[in-house]
């Protein structure tokens, strides 16, 4: 790593360049190209060098942003919201207890349709004890506050959600977050190709919208008597609705830029010989795929946009590929519940299909997620038969000194 | 006008529902305890919820029945069959009447006669019965406090509970010579209530809740609201904002503005809480205080106490608003 690692940021980029990058800074690179007007976030692991890179190119003059330190993330994400409703393009970024303390602010940059963008370098919170490691804390609460959400697999990908979500946000006026496994890919280095200046430019236009202006005074988020709230909540809900079309959109005018193909849903050799596919988020996907040069008789899903969740698609894929099974892996777990949060949103949009599924939790604290979990996943879900008995299960977890729990090996 | 022991009869399979108008302050919420209390069979008394401050406009709802299914709903109350209003003056404010059923009784503290009361509110079709609770209570309780009175005058048109039971539930509420005083002025209220029966009793079957009633048709729908919950000033799309709000009948005195002594420092502007100080840009280019908006002060007297040069005085208001707004504490104690 170099001394100064957003230095290939510090002047225009004129051509795409390939370099190597960690992904946090190519999130600081990502979001100096958009522009933005004000960065305020409070930094905590495994997040920080995102903006530990953005403070360094407005100090270095590249960038012309106010960057604002805060003493919490409450500050921070009150400070984003308001500074946005004020018109201005604003960045933060957070991760697990951070995300906690913002929770009192995260639904006010959705009720007032803020194209704010958030950064989260996915970690556990901490319970039983601290860990400042991956696991999926972001699906865990606050994802029914209504910000979208998509998350990536590698640095290329954080890069370029880091844009994708400026657009994204615009475009549906409600905030957006980008997620990356903390660490897994936040500190791991990695080829990525970075776009032009004048492309990001040309992706991430400002557009005219409504904002606090003095020259029009009114008030922002008054209270409201039972009378009139149910009727603000449904007018969100209405607005939602186009938010798929408008990521799809997005992605097909990001395609036209770089060349490069995102959707909402990714599929890898689903028309396999068993039938089944593996459905899960963010950096396993690349574990999987690397293992499935090997296991070619099994698909996966890769589900890029985790909010709005896209039932429809989801299901649509199912049916064409004659899956019947799935494979649900994912880094966050339900004390209370039939199903951990990822794997709930999978089960609804499976019920009127009935397609058979079992959920593996896995990778917690930053455990990490091997090839060793994918063949005894895929193992076990060949022997099942019907949705009777557990749907979850714990997978790659010491039950005493000698033995892992539920595998034989 | 039914007897008690009719009323019990309709209240084996029946609801009778009950709502109190009131002002912050004035107890009107303790009047519809002291219903629950008193009852012999099952009720439930909900405040209408939210911020209540001293001097709004307040309701509070009671509904009784000997079958407990039958009051276990936690609806709010829409068709009373009873409805007691504490204070005169929001007769002109608030539709007291709205869904009282055709045959009920609305009780007033008043001392306008009961023709007089059908007419101010526009109904035929109900049982009137006054009362000058304001002044039993100063003679009785040496205190402008109504609440427990305009029980009495309950009892004295539908006797869903007795006088001893509501006695009763007094003296668990209040102590030793409160308690007494406040009895005595619900017996003398029973004496003293004016009645103006029309010969109807309510059909206690019929519900008259407005189908969708709580949904308020005629306001903005989710596809008219202005979006993202911002309302602006130039635009009428919400049009209970605060400026609609008369909170100037919340108060006890008239604010008056003496332009002599006034020196213009705009120290009771940026006091006041409602926004009723009128300034406005005067020929020389500056700002000038042209006196109070009594549509919006609410005689919280800030001005009066943060004017230099005392230009602001206040008077006690007349007529009917004059009982608004005891001293300190509801609840007649
Ligand atoms: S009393 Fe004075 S400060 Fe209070 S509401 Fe009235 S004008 Fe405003
Ligand atoms: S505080 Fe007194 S002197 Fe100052 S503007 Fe108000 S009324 Fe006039």
């Amino acid at each position: 790593m170099s001394i100064e690692p957003m230095r290939i940021f510090f002047k225009e980029i004129k051509e795409p360049i390939t370099t190597t990058m960690i992904g946090n800074y190519a999130v600081a690179g990502g979001v100096t190209q958009t522009d933005p007007d004000v960065i305020c976030a409070f930094p905590i692991t495994p997040q920080t060098q995102s903006v530990e890179g953005l403070s360094d190119v407005v100090h270095q003059g590249r960038l012309k942003a106010a960057f604002v330190n805060v003493e919490s993330e409450l500050a921070a994400i009150s400070f984003s919201t308001a500074a946005c409703a004020a018109g201005a393009r604003s960045f933060t970024a957070t991760a697990s207890q951070g995300y906690l303390l913002m929770t009192e602010a995260l639904p006010m940059a959705v009720g007032w349709r803020l194209p704010l963008t958030m950064m989260i370098s996915a970690r556990a919170f901490n319970s039983p004890n601290l860990s400042i490691w991956n696991s999926w804390e972001f699906t865990e609460t606050n994802s029914e506050m209504g910000w979208n959400c998509i998350v990536s697999e590698n640095v290329q990908e954080t890069y370029d959600a880091a844009i994708l979500s400026v657009m994204i946000s615009e475009d549906s006026l409600f905030p957006t977050m980008f997620v990356h496994d903390g660490f897994i890919i936040s500190h791991s280095v990695q080829k990525l190709t970075l776009i032009p200046d004048e492309a990001v430019r040309q992706m991430t236009p400002k557009k005219p919208r409504h904002t606090i202006d003095p020259s029009k005074p009114g008030t922002w988020g008054g209270i409201v008597t039972p009378s009139y709230f149910m009727e603000g909540r449904k007018n969100l809900d209405e607005a939602k609705k186009p938010v798929l079309n408008q990521m799809r959109e997005v992605f097909s005018r990001f395609k036209k830029f770089t060349g490069r193909e995102y959707d909402l849903i990714e599929t890898y050799n689903l028309d396999n010989s068993s039938k089944t596919a593996f459905c899960t988020m963010g950096s396993m996907c690349g574990n999987i795929i690397s293992w499935m040069l090997k296991n070619k008789d099994i698909g996966l899903i890769k589900i890029r946009a985790f909010r709005p969740f896209p039932h429809e698609e989801l299901r649509k894929i199912i049916e064409e590929h004659n899956i019947e099974k799935l494979i649900i892996l994912e880094k966050s777990d339900s004390l209370n519940g039939m199903l951990p949060p990822f794997s709930m949103s999978i089960a609804t949009a499976l019920y009127p299909l009935g397609t058979l599924f079992r959920s593996f939790i896995v990778g917690l604290g930053g455990r990490d997620v091997t090839r060793d979990e994918f063949d005894v996943a895929k193992k076990k879900m060949a022997l099942v038969s019907d949705m009777n008995g557990r749907l979850y299960q714990y997978l790659g977890v010491r039950e005493t000194k000698g033995n892992i729990y539920e595998v034989d090996y | 006008m039914l007897t008690a022991e009719q009323l019990k009869e309709v209240l084996k399979e029946n609801v009778i529902n009950l709502r109190f108008h009131a002002r912050g302050g004035q107890g009107g919420v303790t009047a519809s305890n002291l219903c629950v209390e008193a009852f012999y069979g099952y009720g439930v008394c909900q405040p209408m919820f939210g911020a209540e401050r001293m001097g709004s406009p307040t309701e509070s709802y009671v509904r009784l029945s000997a079958n407990d299914d039958l009051v276990r709903t936690n609806e709010q109350v829409y068709a009373p069959h009873v409805v007691a209003v504490l204070d005169p003056s929001l007769l002109g404010e608030i539709d007291v009447t709205a869904g009282l059923a055709k045959g009920g009784w609305l009780i007033v503290n008043t001392v306008l006669n009961q023709e007089e009361i059908q007419g101010v509110v526009g109904r035929k079709d109900i049982n009137v019965g006054t009362i000058d609770a304001t002044r039993i209570a100063l003679d009785v309780l040496g205190r402008n406090i109504t609440n427990t009175i305009i029980l009495g005058g309950i009892i004295r048109v539908m006797p869903i509970f007795s006088t001893d039971a509501l006695a009763d539930a007094i003296m668990r509420r209040f102590k030793g010579e409160v308690a007494a005083k406040n009895i005595a002025a619900i017996k003398q209220a029973i004496e003293e209530t004016c009645v103006y029966d029309i010969g109807l009793d309510p059909d206690f079957t019929i519900d008259t809740k407005v189908p969708w009633q709580q949904v308020f048709l005629g306001l903005p729908g989710y596809k008219e609201v202005d979006k993202a919950g911002v309302w602006y000033c130039d635009e009428d799309v919400i049009e209970i904002g605060s400026g609609q709000v008369n909170t100037g009948s919340w108060g006890e005195y008239d604010m008056i503005w003496d332009e002599e002594k006034c020196t213009d420092c705009a120290q009771c502007w940026f006091i006041c809480p409602d926004f009723a100080i009128i300034r406005e840009k005067g020929e020389d280019g500056l700002w000038h205080m042209k006196g109070i908006d009594q549509f919006h002060c609410k005689s919280c007297q800030n001005c009066l106490e943060v004017c230099p040069v005392d230009a602001i005085s206040k008077k006690l208001k007349q007529g009917p608003a004059s009982c608004a707004v005891p001293e300190d504490q509801e609840g007649g104690s």
